[in-house]
């Protein structure tokens, strides 16, 4: 199961983005998306911004929750109080996604390790990504990078919108997915 | 370090570089940026500060001798008293930005981000003043001439103690930089203003110091406003 | 060790932290100095340049700007802290700048390190007299990090108001000294630390106005 989480600024620009795997279930912590998914996540991710501001005029809390899915992808959203927001885009097996209409002979692959991982993906978090625990452990994750984005942003010599590059900050969201995704 | 040409023609190959495929020429990988900051080994850095921590305080007069520095700073730029208003109120800007998000990062479980004119100005009125000041502001009104004019008046700005300005500036107001921080605080939380200035209110024996801030929210801001009424009610 | 000093001038810092300073949260003051440090880095940029900022010339400023403020805080201090009396000796001086003054103006006491020089009560026995405040926390530094363009943190000394702040106050004192920074968090050191040193007593009484 594979994860990517994104920062999107107020002009929709990316600030911050990061890749990761589930590291429960003997999960190795690693992302395994396909070679393409790599701009195909921003495009979906992107896409899910026209979402967020249809829901954010309605909804006062700062995590919206599940706001839009793309195949088997889902995207969660959190809104700062300075409209920054936080994607994550979570995936449970990367390699059943058919990202384009023609897969390159590669079409037998997917269907026994779908079916060999059924069973073990389904308890995951992201095959379920509607149910109150998976929101509740992303609500938790976005809080915690919440913490250390107000962190970051205190600092004088941070602009808004300025893309985050502190190896502290990238550190903390590893650790914190680590711990609840 | 092949780099792309601008006429991507097929087929041509730059000078000098060596492709099997002829038909690509590969972008050069993203340079990414090395950070490089030194951090202590032993001391904590700023992600491992307690944000909610409760807040010390210091002492007024090291804020009145910074605030004090910055104004004889911008003045020295600067020559009319508005063009020195213009410069606090841009220095006060990304302050606003900040304290919107500590603010409501402390406020944790219940926190939620204002949807409506209504809870942004009482947000601002509010938390934020007390979160700055240690009080909430005097008052909240709307002009009753333009709909998309507020005022909040403050008595007594924190800022402008141990300010005497002189007279031949004596329509400065130093809270312009307060007013920078509403401004910032507007724009982050999606409200745009036209601008937020800071006024002397006249007539006020009680309070010499009273200063109104006057918020101008623009035009699509009150439209939308009114539309989430319409949904809602 | 002046133990008898130190514990009345903490006492002294306590009592009039407590009663005669009017207070306000510090995170406005650190935004604010923050709002400062950033503007003099955008303004002062290296000559034919428009985006890199000349570390040393913020030194300097932020030096010149702490010394204009020393002149007006020694008497906000003289005033408040009537019962200190004349210090008399550099001692003394470093005690009650770090128990009252410190204490008064920003709620820190810093640690009084490294002296250097005649002992106590021998003042003018030659040689400098130096010593070193080490801050253990500096509230004008919250969730500072410097910029990550490979020279700040080699040139750039954050909280450098604080040495012109000395160095102002202590002149109208009859003082002159040299304060620097010597070592700070901000530049990954281990702690923050500044060194000040007597350079000779003023005799005669000198005009107080810097322009």
């Amino acid at each position: 199961m594979s994860y990517h989480f994104a920062i999107v600024g107020t002009r929709d620009n990316p600030l911050f983005d990061l890749d990761f795997g589930t590291s429960k279930l003997g999960g190795d912590g690693l992302s395994h998306f396909k070679p393409e998914a790599a701009h195909m996540n921003q495009f979906i991710l992107h896409a899910s911004l026209d979402m967020v501001e249809e829901v954010q005029w309605a909804n006062k809390d700062l995590y919206l929750k599940k706001i839009d899915s793309y195949q088997n992808n889902s995207i969660h959203c959190f809104l700062t109080a300075t409209n920054v927001k936080f994607l994550l885009l979570m995936n449970p097996d990367p390699s059943a996604t058919p990202y384009s209409q023609h897969t390159p002979g590669t079409t037998t692959s997917p269907p026994p390790r779908a079916a060999a991982n059924a069973k073990h993906s389904a308890t995951l978090l992201a095959a379920n990504p509607s149910s109150p625990q998976t929101e509740e452990a992303v609500r938790v994750f976005m809080g915690e990078v919440y913490e250390s984005y107000v962190k970051c942003t205190l600092n004088p010599f941070y602009r808004a919108n300025q893309i985050i590059t502190s190896p502290i900050f990238r550190s903390r969201v590893q650790a914190a997915a680590k711990k609840y995704l | 370090m092949p780099a792309a040409t601008d006429d991507n023609t097929y087929g041509v190959q730059p000078p000098g570089l060596d492709f099997k495929d002829s038909n690509t020429i590969p972008l050069p990988p993203p340079k990414h940026f090395q950070p490089s900051l030194r951090y202590p080994s032993s001391r904590k850095t700023i992600y491992d500060r307690n944000l909610s921590r409760p807040s010390s305080t210091t002492s007024l007069a090291s804020f009145a001798y910074i605030f004090n520095t910055i104004i004889t700073y911008h003045h020295a730029k600067s020559g009319s008293v508005s063009e020195i208003e213009t410069r606090l109120n841009r220095a006060g800007y990304p302050i606003g930005i900040k304290m919107l998000d500590l603010l409501l990062y402390r406020q944790s479980g219940k926190a939620v981000r204002p949807i409506r004119l209504l809870e942004l100005l009482q947000f601002i009125h509010g938390a934020l003043w007390r979160g700055l000041f240690g009080r909430a502001a005097d008052a909240l009104e709307q002009s009753t001439s333009k709909k998309n004019e507020y005022m909040i008046v403050d008595n007594e700005p924190v800022v402008n103690t141990y300010i005497s300005i002189p007279r031949e500036m004596s329509q400065l107001n130093c809270a312009a930089f307060v007013a920078g921080i509403i401004e910032g605080v507007c724009d982050a939380a999606a409200f745009g203003t036209e601008g937020v200035t800071a006024h002397w209110a006249e007539g006020d024996e009680m309070w010499p110091g009273k200063t109104i801030f006057l918020l101008k929210f623009q035009e699509k801001v009150i439209e939308r406003d009114e539309a989430i009424k319409a949904s809602v009610g | 060790m002046a133990t008898a000093t130190t514990s009345k001038a903490s006492r002294m810092g306590e009592e009039i932290w407590k009663t005669r300073v009017d207070k306000i949260s510090a995170e406005v003051l650190t935004l604010t100095y923050g709002t400062l440090v950033a503007q003099l880095c955008r303004d002062l940029t290296l000559p034919n340049t428009a985006s890199q900022t000349d570390y040393l010339a913020v030194n300097a400023e932020l030096d010149r700007m702490g010394y204009a403020i020393g002149l007006r805080l020694i008497e906000d201090f003289l005033a408040k802290s009537q019962n200190t009396g004349h210090c008399s000796n550099f001692r003394e001086v470093a005690e009650v700048i770090s128990k009252v003054g410190f204490k008064m103006f920003l709620n820190v006491v810093p640690e009084v390190r490294g002296w250097q020089g005649p002992p106590a009560g021998e003042e003018g026995a030659g040689g400098p007299v130096a010593f070193s405040l080490v801050l253990e926390e500096n509230p004008l530094a919250e969730f500072v990090e410097l910029p990550d363009d490979g020279r700040a943190q080699d040139e750039l000394w954050y909280s450098n108001v604080l040495c012109g702040v000395l160095r102002g106050a202590l002149e109208m004192v009859q003082m002159q000294v040299e304060a620097r920074f010597t070592s700070d968090v901000l530049r990954g050191h281990e702690s923050t630390e500044m060194r000040v040193t007597l350079v000779r007593y003023l005799q005669d009484e000198l005009p107080a106005d810097d322009d």
